[in-house]
């Protein structure tokens, strides 16, 4: 894009855009969004309640302020360990939830799947919860190995296994009902959520207390251990969909559709439900369930840059991690010292939001 | 080349198909005609290799259908489906755009793309929304993603094959022509058009080739003249009904207003 001005960009952006062609427009959006990214990421490093201004960050970061100068230890501590893996955390959240979103309503071809809504978190929180659980007693072995691993290996398989089966159910000859796919997510969802509950009643106290923050949702607990733990499987999950986005375009068209032309359908949805099962559960495993960013991030970009998904996932990565960040913003500051869990905000935009695409759209969902 | 080679199909414990054969020669139109459930579609969908057979093989230029790759197949044969629901809004040019995408790399996918829209008669569609257009033009765009996919009749040396089911049932008269015409300047230059058909005069004016199916089987096959004939009017469609032939074009046609049923 480089090299030409202003006004020959805009043109020639609304020129390709009135011909049906939004991709050039897409590319912008990408840009700019990951601008934006970029912005928020630095603005929630120097928010909060103690005092790290942005110029005693900048001139920290650039060592030329002295040890004991603009940025005391007590700062500097609060943005190495609390801030910052915060930040970090909150965009590899948001963007796998924003993506995971993306491919399940691609995959479903339907724009109101969201693993949040049809019961993949809650299987991913039932994974989970039964490594805390059986993970000291039974298991105990067995999870030792994998470490920090543990629980996000958990809460993938109970994610991985909640799509299969709602993949299984709500697909019938290449085709996907809508609300059979939508009350199936909530039967799953509510088993998943008794399971776990008879768990959360045999817990003993400590396991009790590792419990308390699935139902919240919240990045509080950020820290580099988490990010070590689903960081790796966040990235591993975000790095298939370049492979997906050809594939999902095509299957919007109807199984057999994409089989014509030339996509390996059933490789396909394995990749992607193995993807959004791996990012919902690293996801679930550090954060707890954080909804309606797989629904809201989608829908928004999709109203800008169409459904092409060659742009639409990146562009979810970047706005779901930008997204999430501002919420949780939003989630320290509002009632400062004190925090609101992040999860209550998403609701209260996402809810409505998701209202709005049902009432929009119920004629193109045959609901 | 396409060969079928006696096929049979089940689907879901009932059999659909059975022992069902013929040669799609390159240059050539073949139109599979019957009544509603005689397994046209199904036939269609079996060639186009999208149902496991229980017995019998495809070849397509000499190559066993399940042993080419989902994209290999794609670029010898595209297929318009009979409807196709799309559940995002993508704009007219962004759907064409999808069977570019599976084509063999082209250098000027732009002009690709509006010389598709143009022989389905959409010039001009191409930013319009797919789902805000009527049946037939959504059929009519479709047609255009296929033409992109397929965008000449003989590729890599090899003649490359349309599947069309029921190209023209959503379309006015004018459309019907436009499309039965291109689908015969596929052949002339080189192709091979197999489709699914349920008007018999526009059958007979356009296909080289009549395939009348009935319940699962091939009742008749050849040139439409030949299959064409009282008898089989009665025996397939269970019509009572004289078969008349156009001076002009020399070509049968039947008159919907003289049956008996």
């Amino acid at each position: 894009m480089g090299g030409r001005s202003a006004p020959e960009l805009a043109g020639e952006l609304l020129h390709a855009w009135r011909r049906g062609d939004r991709s050039r427009l897409a590319r912008f959006v990408i840009v700019v969004l990951a601008a934006l990214a970029l912005a928020t990421f630095a603005t929630s490093i120097v928010t909060g309640a103690a005092d790290a201004s942005l110029g005693n960050v900048l001139r920290w970061l650039a060592g030329e302020a002295a040890a004991d100068q603009g940025l005391s230890a007590r700062d500097r501590i609060i943005i190495l360990d609390i801030r910052l893996p915060r930040a970090v955390l909150g965009m590899l959240v948001g963007a796998a939830l924003a993506v995971s979103g993306a491919v399940m309503q691609g995959l479903f071809r339907n724009p109101l799947a969201d693993p949040g809504l049809v019961g993949v978190s809650s299987g991913a929180s039932l994974g989970a919860v039964l490594a805390i659980v059986l993970g000291s007693a039974a298991l105990a072995p067995l999870l030792a190995l994998f470490g920090v691993y543990a629980l996000p290996l958990g809460a993938f398989c109970g994610g991985l296994a909640t799509t299969v089966l709602l993949y299984r159910i709500a697909t019938r000859g290449g085709q996907t009902s809508v609300a059979t796919m939508l009350l199936a997510g909530i039967a799953l969802g509510a088993l998943a959520n008794a399971v776990t509950g008879v768990l959360v009643f045999i817990a003993d106290d400590k396991q009790l207390r590792d419990l308390t923050f699935w139902g919240l949702g919240s990045l509080a607990g950020a820290s580099w251990t988490k990010i070590a733990a689903a960081g790796p499987i966040i990235l591993l999950a975000l790095a298939t969909t370049p492979f997906l986005a050809r594939g999902l375009n095509a299957i919007t068209l109807g199984e057999a559709a994409a089989f014509h032309m030339g996509i390996p359908v059933q490789r396909l949805k394995n990749i992607a439900i193995l993807s959004v099962a791996a990012a919902t559960g690293a996801s679930v495993a550090v954060c707890g369930g954080i909804g309606f960013v797989g629904i809201v991030v989608p829908h928004l970009l999709r109203l800008v840059i169409g459904p092409d998904h060659r742009y639409l996932l990146p562009a979810a990565a970047l706005l779901g991690g930008t997204m999430l960040i501002f919420a949780d913003m939003l989630a320290r500051t509002i009632v400062s010292p004190a925090e609101l869990p992040i999860g209550i905000i998403t609701a209260f935009v996402g809810a409505p939001f998701f209202l709005w695409i049902l009432l929009r759209g119920r004629s193109h969902m045959g609901l | 080349m396409i060969r079928v080679y006696d096929i049979s199909v089940r689907l879901s414990g009932r059999q659909v198909l059975n022992g069902v054969s013929f040669d799609v020669a390159p240059g050539s139109m073949t139109a599979i005609v019957g009544p509603n459930g005689s397994g046209k579609t199904t036939t269609l969908k079996a060639i186009s290799g999208e149902l496991a057979l229980s017995a019998g093989r495809v070849a397509i230029n000499g190559h066993d259908l399940s042993r080419l790759r989902p994209w290999e197949l794609a670029l010898k044969r595209g297929v318009l489906p009979q409807a196709t629901v799309v559940s995002f809004p993508f704009t007219v040019r962004e759907i064409v755009g999808l069977g570019l995408s599976a084509a063999a790399a082209t250098t000027r996918p732009e002009r690709l793309a509006d010389e598709a829209l143009e022989a389905v008669d959409l010039a001009g569609f191409s930013g319009r929304f797919y789902r805000e257009l009527s049946g037939g033009e959504q059929q009519r765009v479709q047609l255009a993603r296929v033409l992109c996919q397929i965008s000449a009749p003989v590729g890599d040396g090899e003649p490359r094959y349309l599947l069309l089911d029921e190209p023209v049932s959503s379309l006015d008269i004018r459309h019907q022509l436009t499309i039965m015409r291109l689908a015969r300047q596929f052949c002339e230059g080189g192709g091979g058009v197999i489709a699914v058909m349920h008007d018999l005069n526009l059958t007979a004016m356009f296909a080289d080739r009549m395939v009348m199916m009935k319940a699962g089987r091939i009742r008749a096959s050849g040139a439409p003249r030949d299959v064409l004939t009282d008898d089989a009017m009665e025996a397939v469609f269970g019509c009572r009904m004289r078969v008349s032939v156009a001076p002009e074009h020399d070509t049968p046609f039947v008159l919907p207003q003289a049956a008996s049923i």
